[in-house]
């Protein structure tokens, strides 16, 4: 056991989604963990968190928005030698961020009208409280990419970011299908692959939950997408996976 | 005065604590689960969304069972709009929601709950005892994954679903190579079904109430005009609008109640209401079970351990439901049908049969064809004020055992419902 590296997965407020992908890859993921010795997942073990022993590399998924979250969070990048990110929430804010925008405190009154005891946090992404050192995207992640990357991580590397945009995955690039040919709302041009472009070929568009690429050319796209389909059902989409904000900072 | 708290319950969607009192003569002053999570505000959110954007905000309240969350909602919203759907989509649907049910109980069964009759604390070592069955448990999952992928495109949080349908339909032929698997995927439920038919239960006896949705001529899951409780039917509106109540005062949960008194949901609520419509694999486990333990119906319901039992006889009932339903996918062909959303403002109401139990889903549409309120009730939020009414039976015999052991008893007791925190706050 001395020699394999230390490893956690941590769950702030979330649906879970991203760890469920994990168990979902079956006999994979469970042959990924002999490879280490695994020192937190809820899903699967008792032990409580923190046991005192330094983490080779901690997964998060979700955002701090119960009142212990931050400090947990900052205890686990104290414990941890690299951090990684996994999903859009954790990464972007994901769905629950929408509240941003629309008004946080708005948001909670259509639910609760006593809201005294209630935290309501901005939501914010996990870069925003502690140093992440690799990001895995996605709403939720994509269980083969998240085996690739581990394996490298075991084994001390960090991943390569994989930079060209959904449509080089996506088989309607080009012909008549293509969501933007058909004058729809699409960010395939502008968002990370490495989804094998599951949305696309699902017939539902592209949202950005992986990101922006390097260098995307995202004025021009949202020019023509505000022809298609008006400026406003344009920022409605950009909030969907938090994409907004990665536009902003962006332009 | 002694405390017993438990800070964080491991092995259950999301997280849970156990907190309780009890004086010195074994009198519990105050018990309570609390949840631990933070709340994500799905409700809010989606107010003001477009309506073709709900399936996918919608699946976000859960990892584990988005496929209810996305075919509640959307079948509210179409009872809003007035939008019939087709055969072809309904027998899509049911098999949809049957992968789901089956891969939610394997995980629950196997790796949350199965590991606490035998103390094991982590699943490595439960899969290192426990080969064989690992094997099994896997393998169903791996099975109902497959179709909840063919169906959705995607196994956590699927695409394809939408308002009247889906925006892009599977091939009749993909479910002929899964048919294909049917018969082995079958042996190996029956073969973990063993392992829950041997277990030994703990004692335990309490009555409450059973609510599903009503069964009309067959096992029903995904749809039903009424609901039942204790032999009574109520309408889906009548249930969700009259008869039980949502408790505000505890934050973030909303815990339910029924006319004041707490009712349990799930495995066990519809084995209690539906049993003649089982299968005949699931018949048969569910019928030669209480003969070999001789119990009666009345003191196999008044034991909630036994939800665990329901389970597995569901993964066996849903795999048959899912190979009658694949053959006649096959046969009949799947037609494209458009449905056009014709937006006017307006109200739905829907139940559905989640993993966990029945799921309401009230949503309302503005003119302009957005969502002008949701409320959305989920089975965890309906049986948690239940788990507690069990705890205060359990606490009383187990004060005498060790701290670790006390601990051990509570977990496993909470862990036989399945609850799901992600839901229960969303």
């Amino acid at each position: 056991m001395k020699n394999k590296p230390k490893v956690a997965f941590f769950s702030l407020t979330s649906d879970e989604g991203c760890q469920f992908t994990l168990l979902d890859l079956g006999e994979r993921f469970f042959n990924l963990l002999k490879k280490v010795e695994l020192i937190d997942f809820s899903l699967i073990e008792e032990t409580p968190f923190p046991q005192g022993v330094q983490i080779d590399i901690s997964f998060i998924e979700g955002n701090p928005i119960a009142k212990n979250e931050v400090s947990l969070l900052k205890k686990i990048r104290e414990e941890s030698k690299l951090l990684v990110v996994v999903g859009n929430c954790a990464a972007m804010g994901g769905i629950p961020k929408i509240k941003n925008y629309q008004g946080k405190e708005k948001t909670i009154r259509y639910i609760y009208k006593e809201i005294k005891n209630i935290p309501n946090p901005e939501v914010k992404r996990v870069k925003d409280f502690v140093k992440v050192d690799f990001t895995i995207p996605g709403c939720p992640i994509n269980g083969e990419e998240f085996l690739k990357c581990a394996e490298d991580l075991i084994a001390g590397k960090i991943p390569e970011v994989c930079q060209s945009p959904v449509c080089s995955e996506c088989p309607k690039r080009g012909t008549k299908d293509c969501f933007l040919a058909r004058k729809k709302i699409c960010f395939g041009l502008i968002a990370r692959s490495g989804c094998n472009a599951v949305c696309t070929r699902g017939e539902l568009q592209c949202f950005g939950c992986r990101g922006l690429i390097k260098g995307a050319k995202v004025k021009n796209l949202l020019e023509l997408l505000k022809r298609f389909e008006g400026e406003k059902e344009v920022e409605a989409k950009l909030e969907i996976f938090g994409l907004k904000d990665d536009v902003k900072e962006h332009l | 005065m002694t405390k017993i708290i438990i800070p964080h319950i491991h092995k259950i969607e999301g997280e849970a604590g156990f907190w309780a009192e009890v004086t010195k003569t074994g009198e519990i002053e105050h018990l309570k689960i609390e949840t631990l999570k933070g709340l994500r505000q799905i409700e809010g959110i989606l107010v003001g969304r477009r309506v073709q954007e709900v399936p996918l905000i919608v699946s976000r309240i859960c990892g584990i069972c988005p496929v209810v969350h996305i075919l509640n909602a959307c079948r509210a919203l179409e009872k809003a709009l007035d939008i019939e759907v087709s055969k072809d989509i309904t027998l899509l649907r049911k098999l949809f929601l049957a992968s789901q049910i089956i891969q939610s109980h394997t995980l629950h069964l196997f790796f949350l709950s199965l590991p606490d009759f035998f103390d094991i604390e982590n699943d490595l070592e439960l899969m290192r005892r426990f080969k064989k069955e690992t094997k099994a448990a896997l393998k169903i999952r791996d099975f109902s994954l497959e179709v909840t992928d063919i169906i959705g495109g995607r196994k956590v949080h699927p695409v394809t679903p939408k308002i009247g349908g889906f925006l892009r339909l599977p091939e009749a032929e993909d479910f002929k190579k899964v048919l294909k698997d049917y018969s082995e995927i079958m042996d190996s439920a029956q073969f973990l079904a063993k392992t829950f038919e041997n277990l030994s239960y703990p004692e335990f006896y309490r009555e409450t109430n059973f609510a599903c949705l009503n069964p009309e001529k067959e096992y029903t899951f995904l749809q039903s005009s009424s609901i039942i409780i204790n032999n009574k039917k109520e309408t889906v509106e009548n249930f969700y609008s009259k008869e039980i109540e949502e408790d505000l005062k505890n934050p973030p949960v909303k815990r339910v109640k029924y006319h004041g008194q707490t009712y349990m949901l799930g495995a066990i609520a519809r084995i209690k209401n539906n049993s003649q419509f089982l299968n005949p694999t699931a018949k048969k486990l569910f019928d030669d079970f209480k003969k070999k333990n001789k119990l009666s119906d009345n003191k196999f319901f008044g034991n909630i351990y036994h939800n665990l039992f329901c389970q597995a006889v569901e993964v066996l009932h849903f795999l048959e439901e899912s190979q009658k339903l694949m053959q006649e996918i096959v046969e009949r062909g799947i037609k494209e049908e458009k449905t056009e959303i014709q937006i006017r403002e307006g109200e739905g109401i829907s139940a559905m049969e989640a993993p966990r139990g029945t799921l309401l889903d009230h949503l309302a549409i503005d003119k302009n064809g957005r969502i002008s309120s949701c409320d959305i009730i989920t089975p965890t939020a309906q049986f948690l004020a239940n788990i507690e009414e069990d705890l205060k039976i359990l606490l009383p015999t187990i004060l005498n055992l060790s701290e670790i052991e006390k601990r051990r008893k509570i977990r496993a007791l909470i862990r036989i419902y399945d609850p799901c925190i992600s839901c229960a706050i969303h």
